[in-house]
């Protein structure tokens, strides 16, 4: 069993990969939003990678365990501390029944890890223990852990003292400066040339009313192309307005003026258009900037966004560890 | 329009949205739903997720089972084989739902809107005005007076978009501007010419006109209806409203409560597009309700 003493700002259970099947009714895949730290954090403690555990984003938990297992932090660094004394991240760590894990804000990067030896004992919604808290679906009672629950294990043996090589983690950026891969489409022919220029050479920021449903960003004015313009009643007023379709997780919605990338519990549809769609590979540097962060946007072909999603699928493995 | 040819657009590493026209038409989204079902019996290996909506299919796929190219040589090898529309029959089953209209929930929550946010009209009432009705009978005589079809489900789990089948029943309806912060779980919204019932407590925009005691998304599975399933319907399926008064509503609203209330639903029922462009033929689109 967890004690959670102090949840942290908004921790919550996930699974990976996530809920898939069912989409078509509007429940998203939810799940890890930095699944390369996510999988790691589980293979360091021995777990399959879809074994459930917390995600802490900016402000993480103080947990106190009420039996002996093994559990690894991994993703942002949240300086954390085991009874007081400093414990390393990335990093398999046996914890003794009455020990207390604390963590602090995320000082590189936003979203840490944490998994335990055998995983999280939630039951599965749909399919899977990831947590959906807009509509109180899956995880520890369908939302963001609370002060005070106690959140139960599953049995595991996990070994202390196995760790991730350092060129097998996500390389974090410290200067909040990032650069994100997008693939052009579904609705890039709604941009004019100048508009995809404009897109691809202009800095974004990421607004602070931006979470697992969406980023916001703020930059320079979209200019449409005629589809957008002349167009039938249907598709709506603003060139941005297309007749109600599906949302892929990723796609860069643009609602009016906003884009907004839509993430890991993004609605699964709307009428706006997605010019553009960032790929799986690049979603762990979403989730590990911050608002005021900054984004450039950088071009890749569906070929090179599956190759990069290969290469970190390579990565989430027994290899990467010392 | 339905294209001659439909078109594919990728949607980063693992999405694809397949466009197959441009418009807001009932054959069209009938013909979305058909290949969906096509490629759901299918059993593509890699394909995860369909997301059929008023034009196009979102679908997600497994890059590493299936490629883009195949995948898309795949689809449309299901839709040159679908033949004519005209031959289509798809499983439909019909849910009844009752309603109360003008209830006291929905007025409750209109009342607070015009005391917190903005004076607006009644929304009946705006309905009746800007549909020339003759009042408020009228409109639930219309809403109530045809079968919906759930032309696409989304942005909120078990949220349903229901578009006449009665072309005679079609009204429209403008959106909150700006939105509500809540409306009541179960309220039955109306906006542009499309009908929901809103499935939790959640922000909104369509105009309200009455409100059901009955779930369409239940997350414990309590009722029988949701044995299977957290939302009660899926794309493709048909729904009635059923206008009942405050006794029948109360009785209903504690079945709910108890977790006896069985839905009023025919898992049996066909839906042939043939047979629905007859039908069409024979309206008198000068009838009144």
């Amino acid at each position: 069993m967890l004690e959670i003493i102090k949840a942290g700002l908004e921790t919550s259970v996930q699974d990976f990969p996530g809920r898939w099947g069912h989409w078509e009714q509007g429940f998203p895949p939810s799940g890890p939003f930095d699944m390369w730290s996510f999988r790691l954090a589980n293979v360091l403690v021995g777990n399959a990678p879809e074994a459930a555990g917390l995600e802490c984003q900016f402000v993480g938990p103080k947990i106190r365990f009420s039996r002996d297992t093994t559990i690894a932090l991994t993703g942002a660094t949240m300086s954390a501390t085991l009874d007081g004394k400093p414990m390393p991240q990335w990093e398999s760590v046996a914890v003794a029944a009455g020990q207390e894990l604390t963590t602090g804000f995320a000082t590189k990067g936003a979203r840490s890890y944490l998994a335990f030896a055998g995983g999280i004992d939630v039951p599965a919604v749909l399919g899977s223990r990831a947590t959906f808290h807009m509509a109180g679906v899956g995880g520890f009672e369908g939302h963001a852990l609370k002060d005070g629950q106690q959140v139960p294990l599953n049995k595991g043996q996990g070994a202390p003292g196995r760790r991730v090589r350092d060129e097998c983690q996500p390389a974090i950026a410290s200067d909040g400066c990032w650069t994100i891969d997008v693939v052009r489409g579904p609705n890039d022919d709604w941009i004019d040339d100048e508009g995809h220029q404009m897109f691809l050479e202009s800095e974004w920021t990421l607004q602070s009313r931006s979470n697992r449903t969406g980023y916001r960003l703020t930059g320079p004015e979209w200019t449409f192309a005629e589809r957008a313009t002349s167009k039938g009643p249907e598709h709506g007023e603003h060139p941005s307005n297309i007749l109600d379709h599906g949302y892929p997780v990723g796609s860069v919605n643009l609602c009016g003026q906003t884009p907004i990338i839509l993430v890991s519990d993004a609605p699964s549809a709307g009428g706006f258009i997605n010019p553009y769609t960032v790929p799986s590979a690049a979603f762990w540097k979403l989730a590990q900037s911050k608002p005021n962060d900054t984004y450039r946007f950088r071009e890749v072909s569906v070929d090179e966004a599956q190759a990069l999603r290969r290469e970190i699928d390579g990565l989430c493995s027994e290899t990467s560890l010392n | 329009m339905i294209y001659d040819e439909p078109r594919f657009l990728p949607g980063g590493d693992r999405y694809i949205e397949m466009e197959l026209g441009d418009e807001l038409n009932f054959d069209l989204n009938f013909l979305v739903h058909s290949l969906t079902a096509k490629i759901r019996e299918a059993g593509i290996g890699g394909v995860l997720e369909l997301l059929p909506n008023m034009a196009s299919i979102v679908m997600a796929y497994d890059p590493d089972r299936i490629s883009y190219d195949d995948l898309t040589r795949e689809i449309m090898t299901l839709y040159d084989a679908m033949g004519s529309l005209e031959n289509i029959e798809l499983l439909s089953p019909v849910y009844t739902l009752p309603v109360l209209y003008f209830d006291h929930r929905t007025r409750e929550c209109w009342e607070d809107y015009c005391a917190t946010i903005t004076e607006k009209p009644y929304d009946p009432d705006l309905m009746v005005e800007l549909n020339n009705l003759d009042g408020r009978e009228q409109l639930a005589r219309i809403h109530s007076g045809t079968e919906y079809w759930v032309a696409a489900l989304g942005f909120y789990p078990g949220l349903a978009s229901l578009i006449s089948l009665d072309p005679r029943c079609r009204m429209t309806a403008p959106k909150y501007n700006p939105p509500r912060t809540w409306t009541p779980k179960g309220t039955v919204g109306y906006g542009g010419s499309v009908t929901c019932v809103y499935p939790d407590r959640t922000p909104g925009g369509y105009q309200i006109i009455g409100h059901t005691p009955v779930p369409v998304c239940d997350l414990e599975q309590r009722l029988p209806a949701f044995a299977d399933r957290l939302a009660l319907l899926r794309p493709g399926d048909r729904v009635r409203f059923q206008p009942i008064e405050r006794e029948e509503y109360d009785y209903i609203e504690r079945r709910v409560e108890e977790g006896t209330y069985v839905h009023t639903m025919t898992a049996y029922s066909k839906f042939s597009i043939r047979e629905y462009h007859a039908w069409l033929e024979t309206l008198d689109m000068n009838a009144q309700f």
